[in-house]
């Protein structure tokens, strides 16, 4: 019996041995492959991930490129230089990073593998202490004007409702997320003043669960905002707003009036009750497929903008809100489109910061 | 016969078998999985053992992530000796890493001494979140696994308060300001001897608590309570062993490990606490007890092989169409083996025991014989003294079945 154990033992041993020591890469690839590592939370999110894949997928089915996502162990540098290292030795050197956290880690991987290619998306690298910036020939960083995205949505929201009282349920308190919380209050005082609609935001109803993944808080949030009045939330929280969702889902059902503005992509779908009407009254987008598609197709062309930091808004169609809306009248449509052009030519200024009358 | 209980207590299945097994059908279970998945399953073992172990640096990332397993698994096995079920090392991570992160931040002394300061505070940190529920447990009778789950959550908010009140970045509200690398455990030379990994300082404090913790536990009397109080309180309080205060001690040792653990965490593998993050290897780590079945050395061996995993898993998804959620369900196949390892033991003590038992007869059988040819002989010594009035041929046939049937074909 002792025997067999070591035999097993050296076995196994061995067995480790040959698999790590095994043949040479075989991948040498020709076409782009194309790598993502997840941030915190699910490929499958609704929202940052999902919408991020979604471009590279369609890239990846559209050229016949070779597309992968792996999903860290955890949300520190480690993990992500980690998986990017995956990545990298697996023969996928282009890599694309949604969310701030990978900041550091691509100040890192830029110098670790200079022959690949990274995409950061809501972030620029830098070193831990903030002390540097650099960003070399084979980083793209990308940032959106969240802020006009939510402005766009609040006007849109506040002109249908006309009078009610509306809320706003961010995740974790992080500049993106802030920034649709701004440009969502703006957007409402612009309706009041400009079309005289009625729309009541309280400093109560206006809140970070502190989280992006936690369903439940998001749901039990959205449950006493609607108890108190409320009729929509902007939900610009993950997988918080997925709770958010489901609260306003199961009102709805039970005929109460209660609406969501979705986030970073169109959520229509997620809203929708087996009536075949959707909560969802709009939602307030970052065109993440679209950004992580043009950057692939750049790659392809050779016109990769290494080393720049783009600002994806209005006038460059990097934000908005979708193109069918259901749930808003054609006039409220119209009116929004207006308004994005005036975004556009620069007449409006929506403030990425906390001016003066805005909740945190 | 003298050999007879020697033998037995060889046969008898050991931890390491069971947890051996565990691995195998583990594995076998994950192989099914990537089969009917339709991904070569042997293909995809090659990429996730090339994927710990391929190079040195990712021998060093194995290793880095095997350390803080290791301590959170020592924690755990502890408590499990003394009958208390520490689901509460998450929460003790993260209150030692916090009292790590804030020395880190603020204290300032020669290296050698600093870290030993650095060492203590998170032990502390951790003993005291460990103390607590082991406090309600023996004045109170609070269940441990209710009283931990909650210091779970306790140091969650903890730190998500904790975190941007003192310790806040530059920028981000989401996470401390990092530390310097001369500051964490991470250290030039085994930085460079790893090629750039993780590896870190955390290593040899995990390698010593598996000695210290091995030591109180085998060699001290305290141990010999603690085990004691684990196997039966009652006896051990009749044996006039104070229950309590064990329970108190071994909640607070274990914590203390798991705060040693988050040192390992935020200050070697990470450099910064992130908020609204429950490390997850406090959970990890009770598979990596349950594998090691409680004992230290176990513990080690079983961290090696988790950190592996965990440390390949990502290039077996990267190399294979294997999804990343497949290789979580296959550690989880695997834990899921070790917690069923009664079923092991069962299994090998019954295969233990039909080789005893065959054993046992050819022994009996051998016996039998010997007798029979002691008998025989005693026939033939005796042959002479029976008179000369016997022919040869009855004690010839009663020699014939046994000696073989060379005399008998002689005789045809």
């Amino acid at each position: 019996m002792k025997k067999l154990i070591v035999a097993l033992c050296v076995l196994l041993l061995i067995g480790s041995f040959a698999f790590a020591q095994g043949a040479g890469e075989t991948t040498k690839a020709k076409a782009l492959r194309v790598g993502m590592v997840t941030d915190a939370g699910t490929i499958d999110d609704k929202s940052f991930n999902q919408g991020t894949w979604e471009g590279i997928k369609r890239a990846g089915a559209e050229f016949g490129l070779d597309v992968k996502y792996l999903k860290p162990a955890g949300t520190t540098e480690a993990d992500y230089l980690k998986e990017m290292g995956n990545l990298y030795d697996a023969g996928y050197k282009f890599i694309v990073c949604p969310g701030y956290k990978f900041e550091t880690a691509v100040y890192e991987a830029q110098d670790k593998w200079p022959d690949a290619k990274f995409v950061i998306l809501d972030g620029e690298p830098h070193t831990a202490d903030y002390a540097t910036y650099r960003i070399e020939k084979n980083v793209v960083a990308l940032y959106w004007a969240e802020q006009e995205s939510g402005f766009l949505a609040g006007v849109a929201a506040s002109l249908q409702m006309k009078e009610a009282e509306f809320g706003f349920v961010g995740g974790m308190e992080i500049p993106a997320v802030q920034k649709f919380n701004w440009g969502w209050q703006q957007g409402i005082k612009y309706a009041n003043e400009n079309y005289g609609t009625k729309i009541v935001l309280k400093q109560e109803n206006d809140l970070y669960q502190g989280s992006f993944d936690n369903v439940a808080a998001g749901q039990q949030l959205a449950a006493s905002m609607y108890d108190k009045g409320v009729k929509v939330i902007f939900a610009a929280a993950g997988g918080v707003g997925v709770g958010v969702i489901n609260e306003a889902k199961s009102r709805a059902s039970a005929g109460q009036d209660v609406w969501v503005v979705g986030v970073d992509v169109d959520q229509y779908a997620e809203g929708l009750l087996p009536s075949g009407k959707s909560i969802i009254l709009t939602s307030a987008m970052k065109y993440l497929d679209r950004a992580s598609y043009d950057m692939i197709i750049d790659e392809m062309n050779g016109t990769f903008p290494g080393g720049q930091i783009l600002r994806l808004n209005a006038t460059n169609n990097g934000i908005g809100i979708p193109v069918d809306n259901p749930n808003l009248s054609a006039d409220v449509q119209a009116e929004v489109a207006k308004i994005y052009e005036k975004i556009k030519s620069g007449e409006i200024k929506v403030a990425d910061t906390q001016i003066a009358g805005l909740y945190k | 016969m003298s050999k007879k209980p020697k033998q037995k207590k060889e046969f008898k299945s050991n931890d390491f078998l069971i947890a051996l097994s565990a691995v195998v059908l583990g594995l076998i279970a994950g192989a099914v999985l990537m089969a009917a998945i339709g991904s070569n399953p042997f293909e995809g073992f090659l990429y996730l053992f090339r994927g710990g172990l391929m190079n040195i640096e990712r021998i060093g990332n194995t290793l880095a992530t095997a350390t803080t397993l290791m301590l959170v698994g020592l924690s755990v096995a502890f408590a499990f000796k003394t009958g208390l079920f520490n689901i509460g090392a998450s929460g003790q991570m993260l209150v030692g890493g916090l009292c790590a992160t804030l020395v880190a931040h603020h204290v300032f002394l020669p290296r050698p001494l600093y870290l030993v300061v650095l060492i203590l505070s998170a032990l502390l940190g951790g003993a005291l979140w460990g103390v607590i529920p082991g406090f309600l447990k023996a004045k109170f009778n609070v269940h441990e696994v209710v009283a931990t789950i909650m210091m779970n959550w306790i140091a969650y908010w903890s730190v998500y308060y904790f975190v941007p009140a003192y310790l806040k970045g530059p920028s981000l509200e989401t996470e401390s300001a990092s530390i310097a690398v001369t500051q964490s455990l991470r250290t030039e030379w085994l930085t460079k001897m790893f090629h750039g990994s993780y590896v870190n300082l955390g290593i040899f404090v995990a390698i010593v608590a598996v000695i210290i913790v091995k030591f109180i536990l085998d060699k001290t009397t305290l141990g010999f309570e603690l085990k004691a109080v684990g196997s039966n309180r009652f006896c051990a309080e009749y044996a006039g062993i104070k229950v309590n205060r064990n329970v108190v001690v071994s909640m607070m040792i274990a914590g203390g490990l798991a705060g040693l653990a988050g040192l390992t965490f935020y200050t070697g593998y990470a450099r910064n606490m992130q908020i609204g993050v429950m490390p997850s290897q406090g959970f990890d780590g009770i598979a990596v007890a349950l594998l090691g079945a409680s004992n230290p050395v176990g513990v080690l061996f079983s961290s090696l092989f988790f950190g592996m995993l965990q440390s390949g898993k990502g290039f077996m998804n990267a190399m294979t169409s294997v999804p990343p959620e497949i290789a979580d369900t296959i550690i989880a196949t695997i834990i899921y083996f070790t917690a069923t390892s009664v079923l092991f033991k069962k299994f090998w003590d019954g295969v233990a025991r039909k080789m005893t038992i065959r054993r046992e007869k050819e022994v009996a059988a051998q016996e039998a014989q010997d007798a029979k040819d002691a008998q025989t002989v005693a026939g033939r010594l005796a042959e002479p003294s029976s008179g000369p009035d016997v022919s040869l041929h009855p004690s010839r046939e009663s020699i014939g079945p046994v000696s073989g049937g060379t005399d008998g074909k002689e005789v045809k």
